[in-house]
């Protein structure tokens, strides 16, 4: 009987797609023991993360897509009064009001987001799957700019774009006319020197840092610097697990949580580095695959979406500690120290496993 | 409308779209990495290394100066410096407000450090205070976690015991200037002097620079973000300095020095056997000890203003007229070219009249010497005979034994800013005045009042050649003389001067006839229990009008004639050489003669 429950308990979990991500959850663990220099409690934390996270995730692998699809709405809404009272209740930390503290634990609504827009602009298009014109996407692209836009007064550019891209990546794949991307993208290029205008002196600071990193080393640069150095000295082998100098010896920042990559690098050299890319990219592909092979709007579009905000998110860390664009402050999802990243990051491939579970459930 | 097919079809048609941007971007970023890992790999594992490997110079302690007894002569002594760094923006003020209790800060500190730090570039910190005394450091000490950007330093710093005595030879410390920086990398030691402030600017100190001052080690330590320790990883320990031991015996520098009293002048004494200085005095003199941390700007003023010039190392550098202490040489000259050889003499009536001009030359004594010999002429320093020998002989002859002597070229002692003196000739008047010799000025040449001129070294060094013609004598400071490296210029030692030995026995019986009855500095044979051979020498700073008779008591301090000295004892077998120059001290027998004697009587007959 035992043995059936337990069956039962993991029947919609993909086996391969969470040996992938169980992979990811081990590496991030043993660098993270690493990259704290073996600060147990915070190990430990990360594994409470990890476990919360792994039993939403088998949850939400047993919930009926349907309920997603009901609930979509409410929970959008739900989690934009979350947003808002950020700015209300919420509190500051490096400069930012982003976390709002929750019973016993802080929650940080935006990452929230990172599930509830997608699942409300593909409520959108699964109830008007059948009349999808340029007023459908005119609609989803209000629903997606509201919360958006409380984000970026946080500020949080780089959880802004992410959500933005998750959006898009919906509008998108619903068919956006052609057209009306180029005018989009002719209007964005427009709209770059307000956009400019309108960010944080820090941001704009970073982004000039990011075209010459050597402008102020020990201001803005700084970060960006100290992680290339990390990860270049890593070389092809790495310097050895707890052997990374930069970051034993604190010349990297925030090696816990957005550098931890960097140390990562350090410390298993390019073919540790490698290693990672290959499985992020088969949980990429796996979850491609699996969007592909689904039955209906909803489930498709959320599906692709969810994974293109994870790919993004990994997209944006590594990028972002290898110099490729400014720092901006994004972990890296399921390796970086972080409680509601870790938990969402998890929570978004649960539900691809229960899309994935219930295809023919939602039929349409 | 769009059906459901065409939906899906665009559906899996962008997705497959995406999927293609993001193997791309993911290529893209793994590109970046290999970039940073593979090809630049070298350059950011050294940007790691400098990051936490910090390399801190350790450096060595300067050798100490001993004189040939042991006595320190230059040391080094503990010192507590309270020192900032000015990469740190020091607000100076503030600091001084800081530091009211403990110790203060005098305009004259502040000044003092922006010296330095417009100087100078390489070491982290620069004194703010130097020299705190016990108490201060205590109290610092106690309250140090209030200054946090203010480093108490223990460091050894220069010292110089004697003070004033002896400065010119030893020399001084000071601050190392950008203008040494140049050199220093120029000469490729600039790596030597990390972590050092200091560096020989003058005398031994400056001379025997590479041997005192030694070879920093390195500590490789390191450190966190916040440049805390964690480890020691390396240590390589400095190679010190060498002690260096001087042929100076500081008990007869001392007594010469105050045999010397308040005279200006120089006084060298040297060891006629092998060229050891034994004393070397220039005066008036300084104290060293003002030069280390940098000279504050009123006793610069003082002594560099000063006309009597402390700064200058008369002995090397002072230029005077020989005097009368140039007949012996003359006077060789003369025998060399088989002229004046006695039984030779002259009757002497106090002039000498140039032949086929009205032009008379007076000698120093009324109505002259009577009957003089070459001997004679030495003894009694008889001008009378050296002009016409002079004009006899002609200034190349003269000349050619002077040079052999030494006159007219560096001694190549191991003393900086040596000067060559001059001997004057016919060639060297046409390109400087661009005008004719005149026989004249061979004759007062040939009484050492010409053109001719001469540095105490050089008296010191020609005239231990009088007794050792045949050695290769070279005045020197440090007792052994490594001749296969460290000589800075290259050596061309004073060399053999083929004399005979003949020529020169009348020279010195003529000179040790100067200390007896009827000499010019027979007051020394009186009363010496040893035979002092010598030769006076009077030099005329002044020169006088035609008619005008020279009144000792009537001219001002600083117009009156140099006296000069130059002797050796015991006659039979010299063991000591003494050259004296007395600025304005009048005639050379009484005010350089004594001075001699006292010295000699020292080192001859013990100091009791």
């Amino acid at each position: 009987m035992n043995q059936f429950k337990l069956y039962s308990l993991f029947k919609n979990i993909d086996k391969i797609l969470m040996s992938l991500v169980l992979f990811l959850l081990l590496i991030g663990l043993i660098t993270l023991a690493s990259a704290s220099q073996q600060n147990v409690n915070l190990i430990g934390n990360q594994i409470l993360n990890v476990l919360i996270g792994m039993a939403l995730l088998i949850s939400l692998s047993h919930i009926d897509p349907k309920r997603f699809l009901f609930y979509a709405p409410y929970l959008y809404i739900a989690s934009l009064i979350l947003l808002l009272s950020v700015a209300f209740f919420g509190f500051e930390s490096h400069g930012a009001k982003r976390w709002i503290s929750i019973l016993f634990f802080n929650l940080q609504p935006s990452e929230i987001i990172k599930i509830t827009v997608p699942l409300m602009l593909a409520w959108l298009y699964h109830r008007l799957q059948n009349d999808i014109n340029f007023k459908t996407h005119a609609i989803a692209s209000i629903l997606l700019a509201i919360p958006c836009a409380i984000i970026l007064k946080q500020p949080d550019l780089g959880t802004t774009i992410l959500i933005w891209v998750a959006g898009w990546t919906i509008i998108y794949l619903a068919g956006l006319s052609k057209k009306i991307m180029v005018i989009f993208g002719f209007v964005i290029a427009l709209s770059i020197p307000y956009l400019w205008s309108i960010l944080h002196l820090y941001q704009q600071n970073r982004i000039l840092s990011l075209i010459d990193p050597g402008r102020d080393p020990l201001g803005t640069g700084y970060h960006s610097i100290q992680s290339m150095i990390a990860i270049g000295s890593g070389g092809f082998l790495g310097k050895g697990w707890s052997f990374g100098g930069q970051t034993q010896l604190n010349f990297l920042p925030e090696t816990s949580t957005d550098f931890i990559f960097s140390v990562y690098g350090e410390e298993f050299g390019f073919l540790g580095v490698f290693g990672i890319f290959i499985i992020y990219f088969f949980i990429i592909y796996r979850c491609f695959d699996m969007a592909k092979k689904m039955q209906n709007t909803f489930s498709r579009l959320i599906a692709a979406s969810l994974v293109c905000t994870l790919f993004f998110s990994i997209f944006v860390n590594i990028a972002m500690v290898s110099g490729v664009i400014p720092v901006v402050g994004a972990p890296l999802p399921f390796i970086s120290y972080g409680g509601t990243s870790m938990v969402v990051s998890l929570a978004m491939i649960g539900i691809i496993m229960s899309l994935n579970s219930h295809k023919s459930l939602i039929a349409n | 409308m769009i059906d459901q097919h065409k939906f899906k079809y665009i559906f899996t048609h962008r997705l497959n779209f995406l999927f293609g941007a993001i193997i791309f971007i993911f290529l893209i970023l793994l590109i970046k990495i290999f970039y940073l890992q593979i090809i630049k790999f070298e350059n950011y594992s050294s940007l790691a290394k400098n990051n936490s490997l910090k390399i801190l110079p350790i450096p060595p302690i300067r050798g100490q100066i001993l004189d040939v007894n042991g006595e320190v002569l230059a040391e080094n002594k503990l010192v507590y410096t309270l020192e900032i760094n000015p990469k740190d923006r020091p607000n100076l003020n503030k600091i001084k407000q800081k530091l009211t209790n403990i110790v203060e800060i005098t305009k004259y500190d502040l000044k003092k450090y922006n010296k330095n730090l417009s100087d100078r570039s390489y070491s982290s910190t620069l004194p703010i205070k130097s020299n705190l005394t016990e108490t201060q450091v205590a109290k610092f000490v106690a309250n140090q976690y209030k200054y946090p950007n203010i480093y108490l330093k223990q460091k050894f710093a220069r010292f110089y015991p004697k003070g004033k005595s002896g400065a010119h030879f030893i020399g001084y410390l000071n601050r190392i200037n950008q203008k040494d920086i140049q050199k220093l990398k120029k000469l490729d030691r600039f790596e030597s002097y990390l972590g050092l402030d200091h560096i020989g600017k003058t005398g031994i100190e400056y001379f025997y620079e590479d041997r005192l001052h030694g070879h920093p080690g390195y500590k490789t330590i390191e450190v966190d973000v916040q440049n805390n320790v964690i480890r020691t990883v390396k240590t390589i320990a400095p190679k010190h300095g060498e002690d260096i031991t001087l042929n100076i015996d500081y008990e007869i520098q001392q007594v010469a020095e105050k045999a010397f009293g308040k005279y200006k002048g120089a006084m060298v004494a040297l060891n006629p056997n092998n060229g050891a200085v034994l004393a070397y005095i220039s005066q008036p003199s300084f104290d060293s000890n003002l030069f280390i941390n940098g000279i504050d700007e009123t006793n610069w003023r003082r002594l560099n203003d000063s006309t009597h010039k402390p700064l200058i190392n008369r002995v090397v550098s002072g230029i005077y007229p020989p005097g009368s202490t140039l007949k012996p040489f003359v006077a060789l000259a003369a025998l060399e070219n088989d002229i004046r050889r006695p039984p030779f003499s002259i009757d002497d009536k106090g002039f000498y009249s140039m032949p086929n001009q009205s032009k008379t030359f007076r000698d120093w004594k009324n109505g002259g010497h009577g009957e003089v010999d070459l001997v004679k002429a030495i003894a009694v320093s008889c001008d009378t005979f050296f002009y016409g020998l002079g004009v006899e002989l002609g200034i190349p002859k003269l000349n050619s034994v002077l040079k052999r002597f030494g006159f007219g070229e560096k001694t190549n002692i191991d003393m900086p800013n040596e000067k060559r003196g001059l001997i004057a000739s016919n060639e060297w008047k046409k390109s400087k005045y661009n005008k004719k010799w005149y026989q004249g000025e061979t004759a007062i040449t040939a009484i050492g009042q010409g053109y001719t001129q001469t540095t105490p070294i050089q008296l010191a060094l020609a005239t231990a050649k009088l007794i050792n013609p045949n050695n290769d004598l070279r005045p020197h400071l440090l007792k052994k003389l490594n001749t296969s490296g460290h000589m800075k210029s290259k050596v061309r030692a004073s060399t053999n001067t083929n004399t005979d030995t003949d020529n020169l026995e009348l020279i010195k019986k003529g000179m040790s006839l100067v200390t007896k009855e009827g000499g010019t500095a027979a007051f020394i044979g009186r009363t010496s229990s040893y035979n002092v051979s010598a030769k006076t020498g009077t030099a005329q700073v002044f020169s006088l009008k035609k008619g005008e008779v020279y009144d000792e008591s009537k001219l001002p301090d600083e117009l009156k004639d140099h006296a000069l000295f130059i002797a050796f004892a015991p006659s039979e077998n010299p063991r000591l050489v003494i050259a004296i120059v007395v600025e304005n001290g009048g005639h050379g027998g009484s005010t350089a003669g004594p001075i001699a004697k006292k010295v000699f009587d020292a080192y001859l007959n013990g100091i009791n």
